[in-house]
């Protein structure tokens, strides 16, 4: 923080030192703070306007905290299923959450600590599922959750997330950034694959499966196409396209935006929070990704 | 080296731990992703009911169709506009972050949390704040500028609006490689450009955007990805593809055909598109990535 | 062309580090001043604060005749070049060179040209022009990048261990063309490294520092015959000088310095009081090099024998470590010495070349011998010119 130290400087020595690097410095940290509320002024809005009633929100210049409080949102859990969008949200992340990085991590630990035939050709496999998004297979894979009966089901929801090539792309990396020497010590001592998974890998691996783990959260939390599409049912869906049915069914005579703002904030905060907390494993992460 | 990390020679056991990852990977991603190719072949009769051989008769209807060639259009346009418009913005704020020190992380965090924003949540919030009637910015907008906000009904409109919300979503997740990029390039050059008296802005033209173009170009490609997989949610939300189809994106036009319409041969022929699409944006990365692995900055 | 006056110099980082703690120096117009001390001692922020690239938390520098801490780098008229050469890798050497000058507004395209032409042929560099930094080896980086900072045409050139990339040999020719290239150039420059041996080759005068406290400023030779403390005693000379405690008796003639191992007339001295020294216990150095087998001493020098635990054939000499009571000494020997590990030897001292150090402050107390110039004032303790128990010249130190 080489900034911070000029400015301390400038105060602990006040004749000696005007400010010779204090007025372009103020430039660039007003400047930043101005794109930093330019960017979260919408969500700032948003928070205002769902305090407020329908009427208070038709004064469209109103900016004081509405006299709705909390009611929005608790009038967007009860009344329109928010508490069940969130719970399956929370289910389907879990669930996305904990196969992916399982799998992932029983795949990189054969890809970087098993002799295999074919080690490139198998890694290949996997990466080259980056080239399927959801939309590049969206119709079969409708037609084959269908055949298995799983409209509707969580299954649905998590089966075409649960194994990435990213995931283990990024684990097979980190793996190969273990000393060598570890691994010769654990042959030594002749540890089993388990074992030494459960004992060395993934403690050694914290950050990185942390930084994994926010990745897949917020990837799986934010998803909105396949759920809407593989999820029919009402009670088992998602609380992103829950915000698609609030928008629909508040439109009734005058829009209730303070509703759909509070229903918007309440599937936002999730990620929001978890990127908060996570955010220094989530970064090494990415630092690594980008190799 | 590598031969030093061979633990384990059971092959079995490989296979076991291999086999959950290949099974999601071939039913979920592969199994659809061949059947797609398979299904673009086939004229869809009666809702879906049945199928009939087509050849490239999809993709003939899709070539010489108005609508699509329309969305076509449209959704290159737009990620442009959302490429360009990402990059420009995350690179300024960026480096703005990086001149200040990135280990200040409440500003850090304070700039990349729209990673978690959610497409759709976004997309409500600016519809609302953008609303021609009712949104506050709108109101501010029109008082000082002499434009009228009305994207109910202007198409052009209503694409900017979109762009708009695709790249405010998208800012968190660039600015994050963006930091990263420029806070790896040694400190020694910026203080000998201190030293040389040369402007922020030079430095940042002439020195750092050269500096991190590889991360720039991974950038671009996963920003194209972006505009035209994930925005599905905005136009849904926003325009449902009008006014006048023009917001019809690629991929809400997939989706129409396919699950509103279920066109599913014509559907899966717009997925053989964009498959080819990432296809060939991964395979521009991989061999500028290549190019640059010698650049060793 | 410039001198450079720091008073007071302090910077002290905002989680409480005293990385410069008072420094006062004065760098002489066209001047080669060496900055050497352990990694930490303070050099390079001392350096960078002369920058301008670190912020002086007290004290004045100043370079030519106006003080220059509220002036920022660039209008300080001096030119850095750094450890890793700093060059922009997309550009090429001459693009590298005249960046800076583009930069601001000041220069002429002819002046930039003729500038980088200059530059490039006083530094032989003339081909590597229109090569980018990864198609150019370490050596010819580390021209360009001081070609970069010739063509700023400064008052002062500031040097951050600019060799410390490069291999030995590379850096033993580079260090040569340096100081052709000053000798030519007489720009004022401070130059920082961590090696004794760079400091000492290259340096008019050399300022050693440590804990961001400046030590002694002097000449390489006075520096090794005169440390003004133990601390430069021990870090300026390779390997390090023998420091060991004795106990000072005062005997009929002057002083001897008494270790368990050894007993050592101090040429010159008369009494404690005299040197200065509160305790009886003092510290007492030796270069390895000062101390010599007996029979290559004159007949009739003080001698004592101790046991020699290792050999390290040096090639040009033989340095052996031996046991002296319960400490360890090292000495360097004729080559071909027939000595073995386990072996009695029988050594003796230069006496030309005694020190004694205060053994809590570290202040140096006594040198045997007597400066030339007289830096200190503790000259009057030195004794008369050599007796005739001096050793043979063949034992001087050869640096």
């Amino acid at each position: 923080m080489a900034t911070q130290t000029d400015t301390s400087t400038t105060t602990t020595t006040e004749t000696l030192r005007p400010t010779r690097w204090l007025p372009e410095d103020l430039w660039v940290h007003a400047a930043l703070v101005g794109s930093i509320f330019l960017m979260a002024m919408p969500l700032l809005l948003a928070m205002i306007m769902s305090t407020q009633t329908t009427s208070e929100v038709y004064e469209v210049t109103n900016l004081g905290i509405g006299s709705q409080g909390l009611a929005n949102y608790w009038t967007a859990l009860t009344e329109y299923n928010f508490a069940t969008y969130l719970f399956n949200s929370a289910a389907m992340s879990l669930v996305i959450v904990v196969g992916k990085v399982s799998l992932s991590l029983l795949a990189a630990l054969a890809l970087v600590y098993y002799e295999l035939p074919y080690e490139r050709g198998i890694f290949m496999f996997i990466l080259l599922t980056l080239l399927l998004p959801v939309p590049v297979r969206i119709v079969p894979l409708f037609q084959l959750l269908a055949d298995l009966g799983w409209t509707n089901t969580l299954l649905a929801l998590t089966g075409p997330y649960i194994a990435s090539a990213t995931a283990v792309f990024l684990l097979r990396q980190h793996f190969m950034s273990i000393p060598a020497s570890l691994v010769e010590t654990a042959r030594l001592d002749g540890v089993g694959p388990l074992r030494f998974l459960f004992r060395v890998l993934i403690p050694m691996s914290r950050g990185m499966i942390a930084g994994v783990c926010v990745i897949t959260y917020i990837y799986a939390w934010n998803q909105f196409l396949w759920p809407l599409v593989a999820v029919t049912d009402k009670s088992s869906q998602v609380v992103q396209v829950g915000i698609r049915y609030i928008q629909g069914s508040a439109q009734a005579g005058l829009t209730r935006w303070g509703l759909i703002m509070a229903a918007a904030i309440i599937a936002l905060l999730p990620p929001l929070l978890v990127l908060v907390a996570l955010h220094r494993p989530l970064l090494k992460t990415f630092a690594i990704q980008q190799k | 080296m590598a031969s030093q990390r061979k633990l384990y020679d059971s092959r079995l056991q490989a296979a076991l731990l291999l086999l959950p990852t290949f099974v999601v990977l071939t039913a979920f991603l592969y199994y659809p992703g061949l059947a797609t190719f398979r299904l673009s072949l086939y004229e869809t009769l009666f809702l879906g009911q049945q199928t009939a051989w087509n050849g490239l008769g999809n993709f003939v209807a899709l070539a010489t169709s108005p609508a699509y060639r329309n969305s076509f259009v449209l959704s290159v346009v737009f990620a442009a506009v959302v490429v360009l418009g990402t990059l420009l913005v995350s690179l300024l704020i960026g480096y703005l972050l990086f001149d200040v020190g990135t280990r200040s992380s409440l500003y850090l965090v304070a700039a990349i949390w729209p990673y978690a924003l959610p497409p759709a949540v976004a997309a409500i919030l600016l519809s609302f704040l953008l609303h021609p009637n009712l949104g506050i910015v709108t109101h501010y907008l029109e008082l000082v500028t002499p434009w009228t906000l009305d994207w109910f009904n202007d198409g052009p409109q209503a694409l900017a609006v979109l762009a708009i919300i695709a790249v405010w979503k998208q800012l968190g997740y660039n600015i994050i490689f963006v930091v990263a990029a420029l806070n790896n390039i040694p400190q020694t050059l910026t203080e000998n450009a201190r030293l040389d008296g040369v402007g922020r802005l030079r430095m940042l033209w002439r020195v750092y955007v050269p500096l991190i173009s590889p991360t720039l170009l991974f950038l671009v490609v996963m920003n194209t990805i972006y505009a035209f997989f994930s925005t599905f949610p905005l136009v849904d939300l926003l325009t449902s593809g009008g006014p006048s189809g023009w917001t019809n994106l690629l991929i809400f036009k997939l989706y129409r055909d396919a699950f509103e319409f279920s066109n599913l041969g014509s559907a899966s022929a717009q997925s053989v598109v964009l498959f080819v699409l990432v296809a060939v944006l991964m395979y521009v990365q991989i061999r500028v990535t290549d190019g640059y692995a010698q650049y060793g900055a | 062309m410039a001198d450079i006056q720091l008073r007071d110099l302090t910077k002290r980082y905002t989680d409480d580090v005293l990385a410069v703690d008072g420094i006062d120096l004065r760098i002489h117009d066209g001047e080669f001043l060496v900055l050497v001390g352990p990694s930490g001692c303070g050099k390079s922020t001392t350096l960078r604060t002369i920058a301008g690239l670190e912020d002086a938390t007290d004290g004045t520098i100043e370079i030519g005749d106006s003080v220059v801490n509220d002036v920022s780098p660039k209008n300080r008229e001096i030119a850095m070049v750094f450890q890793n050469y700093a060059l922009y890798p997309h550009m090429t050497a001459a693009e590298n060179m005249s960046f800076g000058m583009r930069s601001v507004s000041d220069f002429s395209a002819e002046e930039i040209e003729r500038r980088v032409a200059d530059a490039a042929e006083t530094l032989g560099i003339e081909e590597l022009l229109e090569r980018k930094p990864k198609e150019l080896s370490g050596g010819e980086r580390q021209r360009v990048a001081i070609g970069r900072a010739l063509v700023r045409e400064p008052q002062v050139f500031l040097l951050d261990e600019p060799l410390s990339n490069l291999d030995a040999k590379l850096r033993v020719q580079m260090r040569a063309e340096l100081l052709k290239l000053h000798r030519q150039l007489e720009t004022t420059t401070v130059y920082v490294t961590h090696d004794q041996t760079e400091a000492m080759t290259l340096g008019d005068r050399v300022a050693v520092l440590n804990d961001g406290q400046l030590q002694q400023v002097a000449s390489p030779q006075e520096l090794y015959d005169f440390p003004e403390n133990r601390f430069v005693a021990e870090f300026i000379g390779e390997p390090a000088m023998n420091v060991l405690p004795v106990e000072l008796r005062a005997t009929g003639h002057g002083l001897t310095a008494a270790h368990e191992g050894f007993t050592v007339e101090l040429p010159g001295t008369t009494d404690r009081a005299a040197l200065g020294a509160d305790d009886r216990t003092v510290s007492f150095g030796v270069r390895p090099e000062d101390i010599a087998l007996a029979s290559s001493l004159p007949d009739g020098a003080a001698t004592f024998t101790a046991e020699v635990t290792v050999t390290e054939p040096l090639g040009e000499q033989l340095l052996l470590h031996c046991r002296v009571g319960s400490a360890e000494i090292q000495v360097k020997v004729e080559p071909r010495s027939q000595v073995a590990v386990g072996e009695s030897v029988t050594l003796g001292f230069d006496r030309e070349r005694l020190h004694l150090f205060a053994a809590d402050t570290g202040e140096t107390l006594y040198h045997s011998a007597r400066p030339k110039a007289d830096p200190n004032g503790r000259a009057e303790q030195s004794h008369e010119p050599a007796s005739s128990e001096g050793l043979a010249p063949e034992a001087e130190p050869t640096g």
